[in-house]
């Protein structure tokens, strides 16, 4: 593993003795729930003790968003084991680290270097604080980056042991579209109270670009004591993005610091290096099993290609010379014309969907009578639009797999004499 | 978070006032056997359930009133706001000036399309009072002739103008001896058409009210108040707020969507009923005094027996004994003695709930095979005692107590079908031998699969 990150800052700049503690410091500072900088060093030393604290650092940072809140329920062993599996899946190089017992009892020079690994990578740092950012106003994602992004470390692998009732799985399955009704139901009602807040505070907003308030501001001014929560909040958060812009300022210490760690490992194994990265999509069950599968695939392939040449044939013997003539070309070209057509109005759309302006991430809500939009604003009829015709072009793919799948029922049902099948009752 | 409550024709009119009645007094009642606090908290959340504000301060039920006639609107209206604690809103209600015979298909067909829109206009008037709507009750009879047909018309158009709300119909299931000769295939219309659109069945049987009344309550002439006020307590005594969490003192706010995530998942099973202990008449309630431990134990055995109340309870009914293989495919002639549970909601109320011993409940020998106890049996409770009972406990099952009525029904339906007896009334008016053919398909197919557990 080599030094990933260029050398953007005069090196030259931070050369004097405190340089390091102080960039470690702000580093420790701008993490949320970061280790102290006695973890940093004792971690150069691999002392055991630095350990669980790395672990739990990793785990911060690897965790999807959504696990933040019951992170705290995971023992160290858990959080261990989704590292892992998270550092493998990102083509985490080291070996040892993989091996490193899950107690963490030892190996906090391997976390150090896969925690500096990651910091080398890409934005970690600013991620998190981004994740921890104090929110005033009423906010509303308007785009579903995030949610894919933020998918994690691959679930474990489960087996069902034996046969499984279908009706249990309907079960489930119809507890979850409860759920699903449950969760609609309440966003309906917190739209309806955002509504009212925002229709009852009109005129109390200090901006006046805003003109009302948020739920959060509302707050502040009917509770003092969680107004001053949120002060607190808010000069935390400040205090770690200024950790953070002198850690930016002063990192080339720690990156030189990090060679030296690197070089006080004991030399890795010769062939593990060749191993690749561990592709977490493809369950591995065993080494005959890819076998088996490629076989499977090429034949099916094979059975694809007969069986589309017999169709082509007798579509052809169909046909047969029809086709040619001067009444089809006329047919011909309203097809084609037809077929540029709907292409040109595909391609159209797909632009539309790309184009430069496409919002991202959360947007405050703020409710206005005029229409005059704003240079940065975003118009929620605009984002409904899009919403809909993404909901459109769904429900018609929908619609279309259904039908398959009745086509397919259809086939089967003729296809046994004598027996009578009941297709559960359908408005 | 809100219910609206359709009442519809006279058997729905009549129930809802008692329900209505039932759940204001339970929430201001003095004996709660709770800090000031507590009730408080019940009141408010029992409050922005089922009643909305109004500016002189009587809350007005969440609910909307359907009848052809106006003579049940009328009295029901009117006794609700005599009573000066609660009233309807001034303009719920939909009535016509004339009934129109007593038939199923009339109400379906012509009624429902024709007054469609008034109808909804209505519901989406109440609709938009709330909050936050958790879904719907329907009060209903299911043998009814007209107020039935529009009952289930009214129930699919529910399912798509608020496809993602939940619904759950009250349904009153007839009397075994009805006196109306057509009461089966209303009754199997009615239950078929609910079954597609409808996510949860909440059957009351006539019968078993009835017995209630004369065994338990010791009325000697029992009119249909009396059962309406049963029924209304058994209603109350599951729907009023329940801690939301086992240690918790914070009330659900979806109870209706907890019980049927947990009851009614699956789509050929929706047909759930309820059963609570103790039930007396209040004279005989200031004598007596309960344990958790008797109450659970009779009420796990009427869960078994397929007993309908605390009395004549057959104790002889056992669980299959475990370590055999489960039943598998029944003969439908087969006599049913064990009730098999899918999934069961017990709901305790009163002094002392956290010691109750639910173990009994947990048994998987109660239930079908390919659901655990723990996904199965779910328990809700609060210390507030409910309506002057010290300890009271209720049990929403979905188990196979329905099985043998329908079967029943079914049958008898078919025997006229089979012979073309009065389906003339029907195919005047749109409903067509097709549509009667579905009905039996579909309910064969809900009693097959509730004895196939």
């Amino acid at each position: 593993m080599g030094r990933r990150r260029r050398l953007l800052v005069n090196p030259a700049a931070e050369a004097g003795a405190g340089a390091l503690p102080k960039a470690i410091a702000a580093l420790s500072r701008s993490l949320p729930a970061g280790p102290s900088p006695e973890i940093f060093r004792r971690a150069k030393f691999d002392r055991p003790e630095a350990a669980p604290a790395l672990w739990q650092l990793l785990f911060r940072f690897l965790s999807p968003r959504s696990i933040g809140g019951a992170s705290a329920s995971l023992g160290l062993e858990a959080q261990a084991c989704l590292v892992k599996s998270a550092l493998r899946s990102q083509g985490y190089p080291r070996q040892v680290l993989a091996q490193l017992p899950e107690d963490g009892s030892r190996g906090s020079r391997e976390l150090l270097l896969a925690l500096s690994w990651l910091l080398a990578r890409g934005p970690v740092l600013e991620r998190l604080l981004a994740q921890a950012h104090v929110q005033l106003g009423d906010e509303m994602p308007v785009c579903e980056c995030e949610a894919v992004a933020s998918t994690g470390p691959p679930a474990p692998h489960m087996e069902a042991e034996g046969p499984v009732d279908i009706r249990c799985v309907q079960w489930l399955m119809g507890r979850l579209r409860f759920r699903w009704r449950c969760l609609t139901a309440s966003q309906q009602e917190q739209c309806a109270l955002l509504s009212k807040i925002h229709l009852y505070t009109r005129g109390c907003h200090s901006d006046q670009r805003l003109g009302h308030l948020s739920v959060a501001e509302t707050e502040m001014l009917r509770d003092p004591e969680g107004g001053r929560q949120l002060l607190r909040r808010l000069e935390h958060e400040n205090a770690g993005l200024e950790a953070a812009l002198q850690w930016r300022r002063g990192e080339l210490v720690f990156w030189r610091w990090m060679d030296t760690v690197l070089g006080a490992c004991p030399p890795e194994a010769p062939a593990a290096a060749a191993q690749p990265a561990f592709l977490p999509r493809i369950p591995e069950r065993g080494p005959g099993q890819g076998e088996l599968v490629a076989r499977e695939l090429r034949a099916l392939q094979e059975e694809l290609c007969e069986a589309t040449e017999r169709r082509r044939a007798a579509w052809e013997a169909r046909v047969g010379g029809q086709g040619r003539g001067p009444q089809w070309s006329s047919a011909r070209q309203a097809l084609q014309k037809a077929v540029d057509q709907e292409l040109a109005a595909l391609q159209w759309a797909w632009e539309q969907d790309r184009g430069p302006a496409r919002p991202h991430g959360p947007h405050r809500l703020v409710r206005r009578e005029d229409e005059a939009p704003g240079g940065q604003d975003l118009q929620a009829a605009e984002v409904i639009r899009v919403l809909r015709s993404k909901e459109a072009c769904l429900e018609a793919v929908l619609r279309q797999l259904q039908g398959q799948c009745r086509q397919e029922l259809a086939r089967l049902a003729g296809a046994l004499p004598g027996l009578i099948w009941i297709l559960p009752p359908r408005r | 978070m809100s219910i609206v409550t359709v009442q519809l024709g006279q058997c729905g009119n009549q129930i809802g006032f008692e329900v209505f009645d039932t759940l204001f007094s339970d929430s201001h009642s003095s004996q709660g056997l709770c800090s000031k606090r507590e009730n408080e908290a019940y009141q408010a959340s029992c409050k922005e359930r089922f009643f909305s504000e109004e500016e002189n301060g009587v809350p007005i039920a969440r609910a909307v009133l359907v009848d052809m006639e106006p003579k049940v609107i009328n009295q029901t209206l009117s006794k609700a706001a005599q009573s000066g604690r609660w009233k309807y809103g001034q303009h719920a209600y939909f009535c016509q000036k004339q009934g129109s015979g007593n038939n199923w298909a009339y109400g379906y067909s012509v009624h429902g399309p024709r007054h469609e829109e008034s109808i909804m206009n209505l519901i989406q008037k109440e609709v938009e009072k709330c909050d936050s709507l958790s879904g719907f009750f329907i009060i209903m009879s299911m043998a009814g002739g007209t107020g039935s047909g529009i009952g289930a018309f009214v129930t699919q158009n529910l399912q798509d103008h608020y496809a993602h709300s939940l619904k759950m119909n009250q349904i009153i299931w007839p009397y075994g001896t009805g006196e109306v000769i057509v009461q089966n295939y209303n009754s199997i219309l009615t239950l078929s058409h609910l079954y597609r659109s409808s996510d949860a069945l909440l059957v009351h049987e006539n019968d078993a009210v009835h017995k209630i009344c004369a065994k338990l309550m010791n009325i000697k002439q029992i009119s249909f108040s009396d059962i309406n006020q049963v029924l209304a307590h058994q209603l109350g005594s599951v729907f009023q707020p329940v801690y939301s969490a086992e240690g918790s003192f914070h009330y659900r706010r979806n109870p209706l969507g907890d019980l049927m995530e947990n009851l009614v998942p699956h789509p050929e099973f929706k047909m759930l009923g309820v059963r609570n202990i103790p039930q007396m008449s209040e004279n005989s309630l200031a004598y007596s005094t309960f344990t958790w431990a008797g109450l659970l134990k009779h009420l796990r055995q009427m869960l078994i027996s397929n007993a309908k109340m605390e009395e004549g309870i057959d104790w002889q009914v056992r669980p299959p004994i475990s370590g055999l293989p489960p039943l598998g495919k029944m003969p439908l002639n087969k006599e049913l003695h064990f009730n098999t549970s899918i999934a069961n909601l017990a709901i305790l109320r009163g002094k002392d709930v956290q010691s109750a011993d639910l173990e009994g409940f947990k048994d998987p020998a109660l239930y079908t095979s390919w659901l655990e106890p723990v996904d199965a049996f779910n328990v809700w409770k609060t210390q507030r005692a409910f309506s002057k009972y010290e300890k009271s406990a209720s049990l929403v099952s979905n188990s196979q107590f329905l099985v043998k009525p329908l079967d029943m029904i079914v049958g008898k339906a078919w025997n006229m079908f089979a012979s073309k007896a009065y389906l003339h009334q029907y195919t005047k008016f749109g409903i067509e031998e097709e549509d009667f053919l579905d009905s039996f398909t579909l309910l064969e197919q809900v009693v097959a699969s509730y004895y196939n557990l």
